[in-house]
């Protein structure tokens, strides 16, 4: 439990961090908690209501079709924290899996892996959804596949060098010449070891995941409506404009909030685990 | 910022500067180049696919084709649907089935072309009538028997019967463009996205997909020039958008969103004038009736009932368009004053049960505006009240336009679907759309009704207008009996121009191109 503690106590320490991990936890409660914390149904629409301001029965107004927006941005969140969660998760599996492949084994496999990175990291992000969308057509589903396509490259080359330097350190020789498999080298010598880094990384990637699902939302490649999500509520939010602002302000302050609440936390961790890269 | 100079960039650094260049493009919002007073910046609601005046798809090709390939007539600007001459010097029609005509003398077409002659009317007109060439137009020209070439700029039309449309939606459309019989026989018989041998008042100079057209004046046009020496086309399919394109101050002319224009007739933007035009165009929800989930009556009906028009209309479009109970706009033999369905919930769910399709799952393919979106949505609400889920498919202009096509391969995956189609002022022009030739090509329900086919004939030689208005009714009315026509709105046609723009407009609102001058 100490141990648990210590990095938590150190993120505490630093302003920003605590600010961060206050952000993330009250937009994890909202999501959560969604269905205790309004009564509204976010996809039941009541045009008559439409374009209201905020007030006691509607704490965020209501869109062009009368819907919640208090209701829809809760929602949202869950949505935005499934897409960022589950697909950075998957990310991370699939990244470490084959990083440790192509770092630890033969030369032609890492030259052949290293092509295949650099090839899908060269897909610009949009063009990549488009295409996918297109193949797949527009839905959560499309959005989770975009996000693993972006960040796996990425992952996966961090614990390839990673590897690569530890593969030929003196307690992965011992291993060796004691006749443990690669298998049980990569599992318990090498991956311990590769994984700090990189799961700040991915803490420091979510809010680049929100931004790809409420993007691609905003551009009508995400979800489908009704579902809320926070890239939907500000598409709204530019479409009607000059009738109200308090859509575009609720779609944009969540993803603002989620953005910076993740950064500060993700930078704070680096900063506090790796102090080397501190300020950069 | 030193910490830049030195080449030391950190993350967030870049912030810091992002932030900055944002504040400053607040502080200074204007600037982006202004327009030059002899080019003319409009909107089209889609980007140019195909410019042939035989197999054209939306309403933005046909006011490029009218401009480039020099029409035998085109409609008149102004609040009456009248005609002007165009690539005539004179037309006439000597009787109910022949119709005369001799070319101005010197129309040229570029690209070597040479000067447009009374064959090159006959093959532009003949090549849409030819039922092998299966143009979607085809029907524009049905009463067509053949045209006689005189001389090098004379002919007749001659036409099998009499045919009422004529001169209302047939000779001032694109179906009337004439183009080089030499140039489109030596690209195979089909024109693209790529025009051969112009003829107008404006030549089409330049086309980057999903960006700009550029139409220049017509060196060689010798009479009356278009009133811009450029005109630049930006194809943006939301009209939200193309608003705020407009108050920046990037377009000089667009029309608005319907749900807009209450505020925008309220609030003018500065240096501008707001329109409205009654519109003859109609909106409504299309259900494919080969579509195997679809192909019970029971559950078109059933959709029919479950539509809350009133509600989807008003969501949609604010209280600025009122709902349509057809295919025919208000003024026109064949307008409606009702539909035979009515919104009931319980009837709905009556018949589903009774065919069996409750808790069923259908898809709605939409254009991707926010106001189809908006009715979509409300329609996917009604829908889900009777125990059908409604998937919404957002489609961008491009796709959209192909889906029904019998040429693509989603034509019978399509199930609902949410069209607008814009209209010329003749009923017949509303109704051949739904005829049996045009399953698979714009009837994307596949409505398929011999009786309605024969309505249509007999609409199109039939010039007493109480019993084309008896005619036209009937039609509909079969629409209505086969559950695949919820029918939504007319809409209207809202638009807005700088007041440095006289546009030159239909009745109905759709541009005129050569016809836009400064004010």
């Amino acid at each position: 439990m100490a141990e648990l503690w210590r990095p938590i106590r150190k993120i505490l320490r630093e302003p920003l961090g605590a600010l961060g991990l206050f952000l993330v936890l009250f937009v994890i409660f909202g999501a959560v908690f969604a269905d205790l914390l309004t009564s509204w149904d976010p996809t039941k629409i009541n045009p008559r209501d439409r374009f209201q301001g905020p007030s006691t029965q509607h704490l965020m107004g209501t869109d062009q079709l009368g819907r919640d927006l208090f209701a829809r941005v809760l929602h949202g969140g869950r949505i935005a924290l499934f897409v960022a969660l589950v697909s950075t998760a998957v990310s991370l599996v699939i990244g470490i899996v084959l990083g440790l492949i192509a770092g630890y084994g033969p030369r032609w496999l890492d030259n052949l892996m290293i092509l295949l990175f650099d090839a899908m990291k060269s897909f610009p992000t949009v063009m990549l959804a488009l295409a996918l969308v297109t193949l797949m057509g527009p839905s959560l589903t499309a959005v989770m596949v975009v996000v693993v396509l972006v960040t796996v490259p990425g992952y996966a080359r961090i614990i390839r060098t990673q590897t690569i330097a530890l593969k030929t350190s003196e307690y992965v020789t011992a291993a060796q010449s004691m006749g443990a498999s690669s298998a049980r080298i990569l599992r318990v010598h090498i991956l311990p070891n590769v994984i700090g880094p990189l799961v700040i990384l991915a803490s420091m990637d979510i809010p680049v995941v929100i931004g790809i699902e409420a993007g691609m939302s905003f551009l009508g490649l995400g979800v489908r409506p009704p579902t809320p999500s926070w890239g939907s509520i500000l598409n709204d939010g530019f479409t009607n404009i000059r009738d109200t602002a308090w859509i575009a302000i609720a779609g944009g302050v969540p993803i603002i909030i989620t953005t910076l609440g993740f950064t500060f936390l993700g930078e704070t961790l680096r900063d506090v685990f790796d102090p080397r890269l501190k300020g950069r | 910022m030193s910490s830049i100079f030195k080449g030391d960039v950190s993350r967030r650094s870049v912030l810091a500067g992002a932030g900055a260049l944002g504040a400053a493009s607040l502080a200074f919002p204007h600037m982006a180049v202004s327009a030059d007073g002899s080019v003319l910046t409009i909107r089209s609601y889609s980007d140019l696919q195909v410019l042939d005046p035989a197999f054209w798809l939306a309403l933005p090709e046909a006011d490029i084709m009218r401009s480039i390939y020099a029409p035998l007539v085109s409609n008149q600007q102004g609040d009456e649907w009248n005609w002007r001459p165009i690539a005539v010097e004179n037309i006439e029609q000597l009787d109910d089935l022949t119709i005369a005509f001799k070319l101005r003398d010197n129309i040229g077409f570029t690209d070597g072309f040479g000067q447009m002659t009374a064959d090159d009317v006959k093959f532009s007109i003949e090549r849409i009538a030819d039922p092998a060439n299966e143009s979607p137009y085809a029907g524009d020209w049905s009463a067509l028997k053949e045209v006689e070439v005189k001389d090098n700029l004379s002919g007749l039309i001659h036409l099998k019967n009499k045919f009422v449309p004529l001169w209302t939606t047939t000779l001032p459309t694109p179906a009337s463009c004439i183009v080089s019989r030499k140039a489109v026989e030596e690209i195979g018989g089909k024109i693209g996205s790529e025009p051969v041998a112009q003829s107008g008042q404006y030549i089409l100079t330049e086309w980057v997909p999903k960006q700009k057209t550029v139409l220049k004046r017509n060196p060689d046009w010798a009479y009356e020039p278009g009133g811009y020496e450029e005109i630049h086309i930006l194809p943006i399919e939301d009209p939200s958008t193309a608003e705020l394109g407009f108050e920046a101050g990037d377009l000089d002319y667009t029309w608005t969103s319907v749900s807009s224009l209450p505020r925008l007739k309220e609030n003018p933007p500065a240096g501008s004038v707001v329109e409205e035009k009654p519109s003859l165009a109609y909106v409504w929800l299309g259900m494919n009736h080969d579509n195997e989930a679809l192909k019970d009556v029971r559950i078109r009906r059933a959709i029919q009932h479950a539509i809350d028009r009133q509600t989807v209309v008003d969501a949609a479009y604010f209280g600025a368009a009122a709902v349509g109970n057809g295919i025919i706009a208000p003024g026109l033999p064949g307008s409606r004053d009702s539909v035979t369905y009515d919104y009931d919930p319980d009837k709905a769910r009556e018949l589903l049960a009774e065919a069996g399709a409750e808790g069923m799952t259908v898809t709605l393919d939409i254009l991707n505006q926010s106001e189809r979106l908006t009715a979509a949505q409300v329609i996917q609400a009604n829908l889900a009240d009777v125990g059908i889920t409604c998937e919404i498919k957002q489609n961008d202009s491009g796709t959209f336009w192909t889906l029904g096509s019998k040429d693509g391969d989603y034509f019978m995956n399509l199930q609902l679907v949410l069209s607008r189609f814009s209209m010329n002022p003749d009923p017949s022009w509303a109704t051949v759309w739904f005829t049996p030739e045009q399953v698979g090509v714009w009837n994307w329900e596949r409505f398929n009704n011999e009786e309605y086919k024969a309505l249509h004939e007999e609409g199109l030689v039939e010039s007493d207008p109480a019993k084309r208005d008896e005619i036209y009714k009937k039609m509909q009315g079969l629409m209505d009996e086969s559950g695949c026509y919820v029918f939504l709105t007319h809409e209207v046609v809202g638009l807005i121009h700088k007041d440095t723009v006289n546009p030159g407009l239909k009745p109905n609102g759709e541009p005129l191109l050569p016809l836009f001058k400064p004010a």
